[in-house]
């Protein structure tokens, strides 16, 4: 029994000690079960954390996304749209219903399926470019970006796009895109070559660069500024380089050579412009280059006409002055015969010799008047006198103080007369031979001469009034040449109007008359207004 | 008492007026004649006695009257001569290079012999009045 007993004992024992044992494993497994709940719940936590940071950080990013973000279902259903959006499309969803086909452009309905089509087969489309209709702005051209999102099962349930408003964008890329095209059309049409170079390297011409220089524009872009300059010029040239490099000068301009392709050499004027760095080093220099070759040449004429006329004028006035003293020495002599034949013969010659001699002595006389004429005639734009006022008044009354003037002849100035910027010798032969013809060929019992003047903007007009025996239409314009008079007396020489016309010329004035055959003449003339200058 | 006059004139009528008008007015002056500068110089030279007064062309081949001008106002012998320029006409640069180099007088020979032979009475008679320097 006891046998019994202690088997039984036994079998207590180890029954308690595996109770025990299971107590314990139980026990661990169920503080490690604890523990792992513990573990789950932090993780949980963490994870509950890091999805609402997650979240916050998509809102943040989804609400401050500059671009357009639109969230729709599978038939295009708007779902979501952040503000960039909204203002965009103009729509708000949470007060209407939307849906991307009615955004879609007209023409480019085609477009905008096939691109859908891509994104429900590839999950994604990019670089869409398409117009969409906004509710406020109009037509506007939009890029998107777009991609499926999709459910647990692996099934697309939304789809989102990102859109960007690029419409101005489109808009200031076509006013570049036509200003380049402007300016190349200015450049490329210019008659001035334009070359734009780098530290003497060619970089670009335009047709009339290529032109002129006679190579293509590939051919040049080969070269350097020195391959088609001038090598005793380059260095001038090569100077303003540096000063511009240096920062000294911006522009520069100088005629110089250049050789074109066959070797021949043409003028050019040559502006140099620098288009700087911000940090104002060089970035390109830009060269106009006009041809002027031919320019030169006719500035080289031009030198020498003026010089050949400065000489024939002054050979004209030396002319006048020998003439004088050659032609003048034997009219001299012949007075002094024909003196001495009346003298010494006057007794032995009768009366028609007299008148012969009489007669010669005249011609003599006749000869040296005109002879004075020519000088009188060629000295007026000789004499170059300073330019002063000239008080027209003092001058006229003056004229009419010393000049004799016949008792049966009154003259009168009707009006105030201007004073003007002048030369008053000038002036004084002017009115002086005006007044002298007036009272020399009076032909009237009363002579009345008459002087006024008035102004007409930028001239005086001036006038002398006689009633004397007028002057026939055909010879209005003739009485102005020199050496033509209309005097049968033979008593003048045809100088007077011709020097006036002369004078009046000088002040840029005209001349003319109004005259009626047997009741008198009325000279008019104008003196330019230089007050007015 | 008589003047020597140098008439310096390349014009023969011109020096036959001048004695004309001295032989009309009966003046005992002396007329010595040159037909341009250069003669003039070799007579004023070769000539002991010199002329009193000298009367000068301007316009002259060869020398002419402004060159003859110049040779003789730098001659220490010859610069007191007085000189009476004879000329064509008043040009304004050749009265003032005249009075410049130095001359008693400018007369201008008008056109008709009647005035001349009076201007020329009028200066004659006028020299004949001054007091001169006596070598």
């Amino acid at each position: 029994m006891s046998n019994e007993l202690e088997i039984l004992q036994r079998a207590l024992q180890r029954e308690k000690a595996a109770r025990k044992q299971a107590e314990q494993i139980l026990e661990g497994k169920s503080r490690e079960l604890y523990e792992l709940t513990q573990e789950l719940k932090n993780v949980n936590t963490k994870l509950q954390e890091g999805l609402t940071e997650k979240s916050s950080e998509l809102q943040g990013v989804f609400e401050n996304l500059v671009d357009a973000y639109v969230l729709m279902d599978i038939s295009g259903n708007v779902i979501k749209m952040n503000d960039a959006a909204n203002e965009l499309f103009g729509y708000d969803i949470d007060k209407e219903h939307l849906n991307v086909l009615s955004l879609i452009y007209e023409e480019d309905y085609q477009y905008a399926m096939s691109s859908f089509q891509k994104l429900v087969t590839k999950g994604s489309f990019s670089n869409y470019q398409a117009r969409v209709n906004t509710k406020h702005k109009g037509v506007r051209t939009v890029h998107i970006n777009a991609s499926l999102i999709y459910g647990k099962k692996n099934q697309p349930i939304a789809a989102q796009g990102i859109v960007r408003d690029i419409t101005e964008e489109l808009e200031q890329k076509r006013i570049f895109e036509e200003q380049k095209k402007q300016l190349s059309a200015i450049v490329e049409n210019s008659s001035l070559g334009i070359a734009l170079t780098q530290f003497g390297k060619i970089l670009q011409t335009n047709k009339a660069f290529q032109n002129l220089l006679g190579y293509t524009n590939e051919e040049l872009l080969q070269k350097e500024v020195k391959d088609i300059s001038v090598k005793e010029e380059f260095k001038e040239s090569a100077e303003n380089m540096q000063k511009m490099n240096d920062g000294e000068i911006d522009t520069f301009s100088v005629n110089k050579k250049y050789v074109k392709k066959n070797g021949t050499i043409f003028w050019a004027k040559t502006n140099v412009a620098a288009v700087r760095n911000t940090d104002g080093s060089i970035k390109y220099q830009v060269a106009l280059i006009e041809d002027i070759t031919e320019q030169l040449e006719f500035e080289k004429q031009r030198d020498k006409l003026v010089k050949n006329l400065e000489k024939s004028n002054k050979e004209l006035n030396d002319y006048a002055h020998i003439v004088s003293h050659d032609l003048k020495s034997p009219l001299r002599s012949m007075n002094a015969l024909l003196t001495w034949l009346k003298e010494d013969y006057e007794e032995v010659l009768d009366e028609n010799a007299h008148h012969s001699l009489n007669m010669l002595i005249k011609k003599v006389d006749k000869m040296d008047l005109l002879i004075d004429g020519i000088l009188r005639y060629s000295s007026i734009d000789k004499i170059n006198q300073p330019q002063q006022k000239v008080i027209l008044n003092t001058v006229v009354t003056d004229i009419i103080d010393v000049i004799h003037i016949p008792s049966h002849i009154s003259i009168e100035i009707l009006t105030e007369l201007p004073s003007i910027e002048g030369d008053t010798f000038r002036l004084q032969q002017l009115f002086q031979n005006l007044i002298n013809n007036a009272i020399k060929y009076n032909d009237k019992e009363k002579g009345v001469i008459t002087i006024s003047c008035e102004q007409k903007n930028e001239f005086w007009e001036f006038s002398i009034t006689d009633n004397g025996p007028g002057i026939s239409k055909k010879y209005h314009d003739k009485i102005f040449q020199i050496f033509q008079t209309l005097d049968d007396k033979n008593e003048s020489t045809g100088v007077g109007l011709s020097i006036v016309k002369k004078i009046v010329d000088v002040y840029e004035g005209k001349i003319w008359l109004d005259s009626i055959e047997g009741e008198g003449t009325t000279f008019y003339f104008t003196l330019k207004n230089n007050s007015f200058l | 008492m008589g003047l020597t006059f140098l008439l310096i004139e390349d014009d023969e009528i011109e020096r036959l007026k001048f004695a004309r008008v001295l032989q009309k007015n009966k003046y005992n002056h002396t007329l010595l004649e040159a037909e341009n500068g250069e003669k003039a110089l070799e007579l004023l030279e070769s000539h002991k006695e010199l002329p009193d007064l000298i009367f000068l062309d301007l316009n002259m081949p060869k020398m002419n009257g402004l060159e003859f001008l110049k040779i003789l106002k730098s001659n220490p012998a010859l610069r007191y001569t007085p000189v009476v320029i004879l000329s064509t006409s008043n040009n304004h640069n050749d009265l003032k290079e005249s009075y410049e180099i130095g001359i008693a007088g400018y007369i201008v020979k008008p056109l008709k012999y009647e005035d001349y032979a009076h201007k020329i009475k009028c200066l004659i008679e006028y020299w004949d009045v001054n007091e001169l320097i006596k070598r």
